[in-house]
């Protein structure tokens, strides 16, 4: 906004500015939209947990939902447009990084950030749109939470420092398409992840091994066709159920609320013909919840209020609440 | 293009240096504080010299109407003394909108009454608000300094009323300024509860200010966008109603029942020209003040629409008015750039600590004297002493040393609390909070108006008033703070009044303009002069060239 | 003094009349809906479109930067760039080409804030729309309150209703927003909205709530049946022991003006 006439010192934009100043040592965070709605346990989770690591999540001053859906259409820049404004926002810093937790923000940061900055007639393309902000040059490397467990802080320091493993905990890591899909932004292998695995194993879990952990929840078919979802859903908790999961692992917001609300529907029609033994909902958590409970953050930090399917006594049933 | 004047960050290169004796008197000013205040002794004597309501040649008697015999300024006695736009009888009166009650202004009084009018169970489809501009243009919006109410536990309603009795020099209807302080505090929490954002320190509570003539900080403000939010907000409850409402619709004249009870009005579309008729049981009359006058010649704060219609509407319908021989003219109007001479510095800008200083740099006068003593002891200053400094388009002015607010309450006060002010100067390259502004007094507020009860009944049958358009709730003269009080409270009390009035009531048989017969009549008897007419609707600030060579062709 | 008075009123003749060019040196060239003017270089676009005839009815308002009634759109030569304006706060350029911007067509919905729960959710309830912002930021661009207005539509995406309140507290309604909006968000509608909600989430300080049932209550019916019923001679000598007891802003103790200046006592 350097061009317009009064400069964006209205107060306002001040105060917002300086809600929270990246320092060097931290890592600059992307949250995303649903982390500060109803996904909030994410964050808090991933914020304590991280602490304990000896991380500081810093928020970027000022950010915009990343798009969302990445736009699949080469020609339509201005889709890109609010994904790129978040990477000038991180190059505005000094920075080349962007740590992001909801997997649905990553991938769409991460595959604009290869799009655009990939290209330099779009990246032109987008900077002469963007004429309010200074010239995007590229490069800002957009990381999933998981990424920086595995490659940064790595396992072997996670569980030196678990003070309360996870001990005989069956989780079933459901990774859904965003973390893996497609290739070029994949955190993992998509056909045969384990990341998440090996994050459980380092905190004391048993992970559970499931054929639908790579599957589509459903997505935004929930909006439209909730019919679909229900069926994906249905697929993918009654096999981690098979499998012998007592939770599960999840990295994303959206996948979090179809597991949760259709497997509830799924229970309730299921129930009205099924024996009078009924089964209780599995519990949906963010990975991140669980690393924090290993690694002895206390429980008003876990989040566990926003979540649909209450954890807590199944965890308190293997004393780890 | 010519070569311009050359401007210094925003100021011409020659008033540099009297700002520079500004800012090195600063700090020793900082110091002492400012010079003390006057007595009341001095504050008469300066008065009678230098204010504009006690120089001679600005009033006149009032030769016909309810009030005549009393003295008015010139040109509000030439719009009450003008003969209407409509001849009785030239209309035909068939009705187009027939309503329980007719408010007339868009400004926080007429939405106040809408609102209150439908609390009191008036469907919101039998109530219809009609403003000249669009519903919101009023003085109301452009409010900057606060709202008073006492609410905190060190202040009272009674105190309150006692500052408002001194304000106004002991001439304020004493049963309706009792109603003002006393429903301050209501007002203030149902603003609150619908949504208004009053500002608040850190711990939550409210942060209220001191104004000139207040003896207990009570100022509720929004920034200095205060009238802005608190209108913004009950709009928005106003449409989400669903009441009736015309916009670029003025009344042009009240109607009447052969009783002579008020019974609608004929409203003019100020874009086709197309006149509607409305009949109403009730209407209320929220349209506002005289500012687009310029009596005396002033610049003035005010909004476009600020032309004393209602006033003139109301005085031929038969209502009685009262304290129009004052005016009262805000100390501090900008003075420079000339792009917006005459516009409203608030009076915050005092009370968080800038002094008022002359072209030496020296403090002249206490800051926070009554708004008449103040703008009295400028003119002083411009035009007797003339320690003043010379715009380039000849306008006179003395500073207002704007930084000192930062030096007292500390970096970035004035962008938080004056943003609306801060922004004003930045667009034309000034910057308040490093260099001071300059400042002469400008017509703010008319003081008297339509006379009222507490409910903001009238003496017509079926007039109902509030807002700047009333008289005798500040006497004459108004404390800062006030007046946004005044439309709420008596916008909101008139709508229950009228509301209470049209129950049960028939809608008039007959509406009518007679009441206009006598009025002419009079006005012939007493010579005023035929082509005088009103209301004025609109000022006209037409280049002198153009208008020289206009031909009215269609 | 008439004198006094007589220079007032001759100084600001221009303010309160109209421009008598006679003594104008400084001139530009404007272009109204593509007409062109030469209008004095020193005023703002408003004062320039009435030197050039035009006397408006729609387009001017308070005229003063409050009220939002002269948005105006415009080019200057040379430059592809739209800017925008407030024709009362905005000096005339050389060359600029412009037109008004009136009026904006924007449904505001209905709703009853007390019910609404005060939190995010009314906001893409009403208006679904803010979710098809794509961070264009040509909102903000063609805010002339130089407001934040893509991050305050961002911040209502997310439901932070605290964010959106501050961000859009100085908002005018003008509209430009809105008419330059590849989403169709009506932004000012749903910032007025999230201002509300978030005044919803601030408890009514308890001081006022005490008062208002103080005075329902009739506390002070007896100290005002006093005050109603003293003569002006009584009631002025008890408002001046007041102020001097009291200290307000109009004694002597002028001290109190900067230590005092912010906050209660």
């Amino acid at each position: 906004m350097s061009d317009k006439a009064v400069p964006s010192s209205a107060k306002a934009s001040a105060a917002h500015h300086n809600a929270s100043r990246v320092t060097r040592h931290a890592l600059p965070y992307f949250p995303g939209c649903a982390l500060k709605d109803q996904a909030r346990g994410f964050e808090d989770s991933a914020r304590a947990a991280m602490a304990a690591l000896g991380y500081e999540l810093a928020e970027l001053p000022r950010w915009n939902c990343c798009g969302t859906v990445y736009s699949l259409a080469t020609d339509d820049l201005m889709r890109h447009l609010g994904p790129v404004r978040n990477l000038v926002r991180v190059q505005d810093l000094g920075e080349t990084r962007l740590v992001t937790l909801c997997a649905m923000c990553y991938n769409t940061l991460a595959r604009s950030s290869r799009f655009v900055g990939a290209d330099p007639e779009r990246l032109e393309r987008i900077n002469a749109f963007m004429d309010d902000e200074a010239d995007y040059r590229g490069g800002v490397e957009v990381v999933h939470l998981l990424e920086l467990l595995r490659d940064e802080v790595t396992f072997e320091a996670i569980e030196a420092k678990v003070e309360r493993p996870l001990d005989g905990l069956k989780v079933a890591p459901y990774y859904g398409c965003m973390l893996l899909r497609p290739r070029e932004v994949g955190i993992d292998d998509p056909d045969s992840p384990g990341v998440l695995e090996a994050l459980l194993s380092a905190l004391g879990a048993e992970p559970v091994d499931f054929p639908q952990k790579a599957e589509c929840c459903g997505a935004y078919q929930t909006v439209s066709s909730p019919e679909i979802a229900r069926a994906r859903v249905g697929e993918i908790v009654s096999a981690a159920r098979w499998a012998g999961a007592e939770l599960i692992a999840t990295s994303c917001p959206l996948c979090t609320y179809n597991l949760e609300h259709h497997q509830v529907e799924r229970e309730e029609r299921e129930t009205r013909h099924a024996s009078p033994v009924t089964r209780h909902e599995i519990p949906i958590l963010y990975f991140t919840q669980l690393l924090a409970l290993a690694l002895g953050v206390s429980e008003d930090k876990l989040g566990f209020a926003g979540l649909k399917f209450d954890p807590r006594p199944l965890l308190s049933d293997r004393e780890l609440v | 293009m010519a070569e311009e004047l050359k401007l210094v960050r925003g100021y011409p290169e020659y008033m540099r240096k009297s700002i520079e004796r500004v800012e090195a008197s600063r700090p020793r000013r900082l110091e002492e504080g400012p010079p003390p205040g006057m007595s009341l002794e001095e504050r008469e004597e300066l008065l009678k010299k230098y204010h504009p309501d006690y120089a001679p040649g600005g009033k006149r008697p009032l030769v016909a109407g309810p009030n005549k015999g009393e003295v008015a300024p010139n040109e509000v006695a030439d719009l009450l003394e003008a003969y209407p736009l409509l001849e009785p009888g030239e209309l035909e009166l068939k009705v187009d909108f027939d309503v329980d009650i007719l408010i007339l202004g868009g400004g926080l009084a007429g939405t106040m009454a809408a609102i209150w009018a439908h609390e009191q169970g008036v469907p919101p489809d039998r109530i219809l608000l009609a403003t000249k501009l669009r519903h919101g243009d009023s003085n109301s919006i452009m409010a900057q300094g606060g709202t008073q109410a006492a609410d905190k536990p060190y202040d009272s309603p009674t105190i309150h009323f006692l500052d408002a009795m001194g304000g106004g020099h002991f001439t304020n209807k004493p049963d309706v300024l009792k109603a003002l302080v006393e429903d301050a505090p209501f007002i203030v929490k149902w603003l609150t509860e619908l949504g208004c954002l009053f500002d608040r320190d850190e711990n939550g509570e409210f942060v209220e200010e001191w104004g000139g003539g207040t003896s207990r900080p009570r100022m509720h403000a929004a920034r200095d966008y205060t009238g802005m939010e608190e209108l913004r907000v009950i709009r928005d409850e106003f449409r989400s109603r669903g009441f009736g409402l015309l916009e670029f619709y003025p009344a042009v004249e009240l109607l009447t029942d052969p009783k002579g009870r008020v019974a609608g009005a004929v409203l003019w579309n100020m874009e086709t020209d197309e006149y509607k008729v409305v009949r109403a049981k009730a209407v209320v009359l929220a349209t506002g003040g005289f500012g687009r006058l310029h009596i005396r010649g002033f610049p003035t704060t005010n909004h476009y629409g600020a032309t004393a219609d209602g006033l003139v509407l109301a005085y031929r319908a038969g209502a009685l008015l009262r304290d129009l021989d004052t005016v009262q003219y805000h100390p501090t109007g900008a003075a420079y750039p000339q792009q917006i001479v005459g516009l409203l510095i608030t009076e915050k800008v005092r009370g968080l600590g800038a002094q008022v200083v002359n072209r030496d740099g020296e403090a002249f006068v206490f800051p926070l004297e009554p708004r008449d003593v103040e703008a009295a002891a400028i003119i002083r200053e411009c035009y007797d002493r003339e320690n003043c400094l010379v715009t380039p388009t000849g306008l006179r002015g003395v500073w207002l040393d704007s930084p000192m607010i930062e030096e007292i309450h500390g970096e970035g006060t004035i962008e938080r609390r004056l943003p609306a002010m801060f922004r004003m100067y930045q667009r034309f390259g000034i910057d308040m909070r490093r260099d001071p502004i300059l400042v002469f007094p400008t017509l703010h507020y008319q003081n008297g108006g339509v006379e009222t009860d507490p409910w903001g009944r009238t003496n017509v049958e079926g007039l109902f008033v509030a807002g700047e358009v009333t008289g005798g709730v500040h006497g004459k003269n108004r404390l800062m703070g006030n007046s946004t009080l005044d439309c709420l409270v008596f916008g909101r009390r008139a709508g229950i009044a009228a509301a209470e009035y049209v129950k049960g009531k028939k809608a008039p048989q007959t509406v009518t303009l007679d009441h206009l017969k006598g009025f002419v009549e009079e006005l012939r008897a007493a010579g005023v002069p035929e082509e005088r007419r009103s209301p004025m609707l609109l000022p006209d600030y037409r280049g002198k060239r153009v208008l020289a060579r206009m031909i009215d062709l269609l | 003094m008439p004198e006094i008075m007589d220079r007032i009123k001759e100084a600001n003749r221009a303010v309160t009349t109209g421009i008598d060019d006679s003594a104008v040196k400084h001139w530009v060239t404007v272009y109204i809906m593509g007409k062109g003017y030469r209008v004095p270089a020193d005023i703002t676009i408003m004062q320039a479109m009435e030197y050039a005839g035009y006397r408006f009815v729609r387009g001017a308002g308070c005229r003063a930067g409050f009220c939002g009634a002269c948005a105006t759109v415009y080019r200057t030569a040379g430059d592809w760039r739209l800017k925008t304006a407030l024709a009362c706060q905005t000096r005339v350029e050389d060359g600029m080409f412009l037109v008004q911007i009136p009026f904006t067509p924007a449904e505001k919905p209905a709703y009853d804030i007390e019910e609404e729960p005060a939190d995010g959710t009314p906001l893409l309830k009403y208006f679904p729309e803010v979710a098809r912002c794509v961070a264009c930021n040509t909102c903000t661009k063609a805010c002339p309150q130089d407001l934040e207005v893509m991050d305050y539509i961002q911040a209502a995406l997310r439901g932070d209703l605290a964010a959106v309140a501050e961000l859009s507290f100085d908002c005018i309604q003008c509209g430009l927003c809105a008419m330059r909006c590849p989403a169709e968000i009506t932004h000012y509608h749903v910032a007025q909205l999230a201002r509300r909600l978030y005044g919803r989430t601030l408890p009514v300080p308890k001081h006022v709530l005490d008062r208002v049932e103080e005075i329902e209550s009739g506390k002070y019916e007896d100290e005002f049946e006093k005050l109603l019923s003293m003569s002006r001679e009584e009631l002025e000598e008890l408002y001046r022991k007041e102020q001097r007891e009291k200290g307000g802003l109009n004694s002597r103790d002028a001290s109190r003006v900067t230590r005092n200046g912010q906050g209660e006592r």
